[in-house]
């Protein structure tokens, strides 16, 4: 008897199953389950470009209609990979333009995009819709032009945090008066002035356009007319907030904030004068999301914004906020999840004491929902983070930046162990930590025993040993990604513990001490992961036992690649380094 | 785990037997974590705290900005085909249009930001690599971090 369920049956099914990690499972089960779901998937997620072939996931999915792609290592956000790493998105968008013409979104993470890749995009997908580009670099905007002028379909153009060549301001006055679709455009990260008129005469004839987010110089003066002319948004990204404006002006200008309806997320601001400050009074309870880091006003005026922001889940902000402005967001946001405070001082030894562990303290007691903190501080306390933990047991992701490496509890002096403990141990559902402060390696195996939901973990400038290591990679089952900076192993733990590379995505580690045997041997034993070693210094002119600079590990169905620069060793590449008794052939 | 020893992570206090072998490896470790990190070449840490690029470079523009005093900024100021410079204090300034306006009235000629001219002077300025390049291009205040000095070139040489 036949059980298989005809295709069609399954098609309909399947198209009812959403999540590509429901997907992934369904795709598992039998062969014809495994055809059926990759003929209908259309989105397609990457997590690691290198991770396979364009190629192969061009071959697998030949419906796709949106690739999310990600490329470098996260450490590369903080200037840790070296230019000329890799993550092209070229061989991407060339096998894409091939065999998956219907191609409609592209989002990409990380990645070294050229003008030549923008161009290519416009020639090569006639219905394409979505680019978003998150942390990338190596276009500028002739590229954009390119875009603006080919997409007829075009919703979405966002650069978010880009590094972009900027030639001027032109490429805005590419869209064609024809484009009318346009939902959502962000060109935040970009320096050149744009002709307002161009961008005004856009924003008119874009009656979807729900998220506008502007660049720094795009005045205050010029924000009233786009307001003006887009009363619908619902994401705001300002200007420079901070231009010289009359009476008339001004009341204006709070007036059309007032139309601002549908207004939930609001970010830009850079450089707000305190005085511009209740105009956005009439916006803040309709907020749930508030980017303030760029905002540079002190504590008094930020409490008067934030007291009336009742819906705020989001807020990103600095540390001017003091512990006091954090008070005054734990009793007013009481729908808060997520909690983001940046150090205003760039240096180490230039942070704001007015901001310690007792404003997240507040934070964790008063706000039931909160479930995402990234915390920069100059000190903490064991008894501050056991006090967090106990209040908010429900904490997905906590990033602890003690910005003094080493630091211990400013209070009794002791390593921070016991309060990463009580986190790890309370938080059952962590799936980001980061950790900082004095840690010892019990720190590491309190996490190791207690973090079993956890997926990626960043570390620096901690622990004694590899056991350190050794504790993560046996304990924690869920672990994913890890990246580790300034910590002195771990040639012992990483060999001891190898075949658990297998089953994470990534594996960072610089300025650590593992050596350059270790990788060799790393790189023999298990020939499914890459194992690349980052080093300017050529490491083979080296002893075996001498330390490299950066590895990067990542699992690969892909094989070695084919694009990596001078200074980064694989076994692949440079095979006379291979161990000596394996090298036979 | 002892207090006193606890700073150095590399205390020959730690019993682990897994700890790697000492002479090499805390050589170069005890370098590398002299923090801030010393990987790049630039003067002041570009990798720690962990904050994006963006954001660190609008920090160092706030921390300029929120000094009680202003830091004097001094830089030479030479006047192609004059031999004699002058020299003025950058952090005067708040925009390049307040430099500009400036520079035309010491030099008593028009001088101007951006393209090439056949008709005005136009400013160009050394940054912290040694590369002479327009001004401009860059956020003042990025500006006043990599300037060294200026000159203002002759309209035909350009």
């Amino acid at each position: 008897m036949d059980l298989r369920l005809p295709s069609k049956v399954l098609e309909h099914i399947f198209s009812f199953v959403d999540s590509n990690e429901d997907r992934n499972s369904v795709s598992l089960v039998c062969k014809s389950w495994f055809e059926t779901e990759r003929l209908t998937r259309k989105r397609v997620f990457v997590r690691n470009c290198y991770a396979v072939t364009p190629a192969a996931v061009a071959r697998r999915f030949p419906g796709m209609r949106s690739l999310t792609l990600k490329g470098k290592p996260h450490f590369a956000d903080y200037n840790l990979v070296p230019d000329g790493w890799g993550g092209y998105a070229w061989p991407w968008i060339e096998a894409m333009a091939e065999k998956s013409p219907s191609l409609e979104e592209l989002r990409l993470k990380r990645m070294v995009v050229t003008d030549e890749c923008l161009e290519k995009i416009a020639a090569s997908f006639k219905d394409f819709k979505v680019l978003v580009l998150t942390s990338c670099e190596g276009f500028s905007t002739d590229g954009l032009a390119a875009i603006a002028v080919a997409c007829r379909n075009l919703t979405e153009l966002e650069l978010r945090e880009c590094i972009v060549e900027d030639l001027g301001g032109d490429w805005l006055s590419y869209f064609p008066e024809t484009l009318t679709s346009l939902v959502s455009l962000d060109f935040s990260c970009l320096d050149s002035e744009v002709k307002l008129s161009d961008l005004e005469r856009l924003v008119s004839r874009s009656p979807n356009l729900k998220s506008l987010k502007l660049n720094r110089a795009v005045s205050l003066h010029a924000l009233g007319s786009l307001l003006c002319l887009a009363p619908q948004l619902v994401e705001l990204g300002t200007g420079s907030f901070s231009d010289k404006l009359d009476q008339e002006a001004v009341s204006k200008l709070a007036q059309v904030f007032t139309e601002l309806k549908e207004l939930k997320s609001l970010s830009g601001l850079w450089d707000v004068l305190p005085e511009y400050i209740p105009l956005l009074y009439s916006v803040c309870p309709g907020l749930t999301s508030l980017n303030l880091s760029y905002a540079t006003v002190q504590m008094p005026d930020l409490v008067e914004l934030l007291s009336r922001c009742s819906n705020l889940q989001k807020l990103w902000v600095m540390d001017l906020i003091e512990d006091k402005g954090l008070e005054v967001v734990a009793s007013s946001c009481k729908e808060l999840r997520e909690l983001r405070v940046f150090p205003s001082g760039a240096d180490v030894d230039e942070t704001n004491v007015a901001l310690t562990e007792q404003g997240l303290v507040y934070v964790s007691e008063a706000c039931p929902n909160l479930e995402s903190v990234l915390y920069f501080c100059a000190q903490f306390t064991n008894a501050a983070l056991v006090t967090i933990a106990k209040n908010r047991p429900n904490l997905k992701c906590f990033r602890l930046c003690v910005i003094e490496p080493f630091a211990s509890d400013h209070e009794t002096h002791q390593p921070l162990d016991e309060g990463f403990k009580a986190i790890v141990e309370s938080c059952k559902d962590l799936q980001r930590l980061s950790v900082s402060g004095l840690l010892t390696d019990k720190a590491f195996e309190h996490i190791g025993r207690h973090g079993k939901k956890l997926k990626m973990l960043s570390i620096a400038f901690a622990g004694d040993s590899d056991l350190m290591l050794h504790h993560l990679l046996s304990g924690c089952e869920s672990l994913n990604k890890l990246e580790i900076r300034d910590c002195p192993f771990g040639d012992t733990a990483l060999l001891e513990n190898a075949a658990k590379l297998e089953t994470m995505r990534s594996l960072w580690m610089s300025s650590c001490g593992v050596s350059f045997g270790a990788c060799k041997l790393l790189s023999e034993k298990m020939p499914k992961l890459n194992v690349e070693v980052i080093d300017e210094h050529s490491p083979e002119t080296r002893p075996d036992s001498s330390p490299v600079e950066k590895i990067y590990i990542y699992r690969t169905v892909a094989g070695p690649r084919m694009d990596m620069p001078e200074f980064v060793w694989t076994k692949h590449k440079n095979p006379e380094i291979g161990v000596s008794h394996l090298a036979i052939e | 785990m002892e207090n006193s020893n606890s700073y150095s992570p590399y205390s020959s206090s730690s019993v682990d037997s897994t700890k790697p072998s000492p002479s090499e490896s805390s050589v170069n470790l005890s370098l590398s974590l002299t923090f801030p990190s010393t990987s790049s070449q630039r003067e002041t840490s570009q990798d720690w705290p962990p904050i994006k690029p963006r954001l660190r470079d609008t920090l160092k523009g706030l921390r300029l900005r929120q000094r009680g005093y202003h830091r004097a900024l001094f830089v030479k100021v030479y006047m192609e085909g004059v031999p004699i410079g002058r020299k003025l204090d950058l952090s005067t300034f708040s925009s390049y249009e307040s430099l500009l306006e400036n520079l035309s009235h010491m030099f008593d000629t028009s001088v101007i930001c951006g393209k090439r001219d056949i008709k005005h002077h136009v400013l160009t300025y050394q940054d912290k690599d040694g590369d002479w390049m327009m001004v401009g291009d860059i956020p003042w205040d990025m500006f006043l971090e990599t300037v060294r000095r200026l000159k203002i070139t002759r309209p035909e040489r350009c």
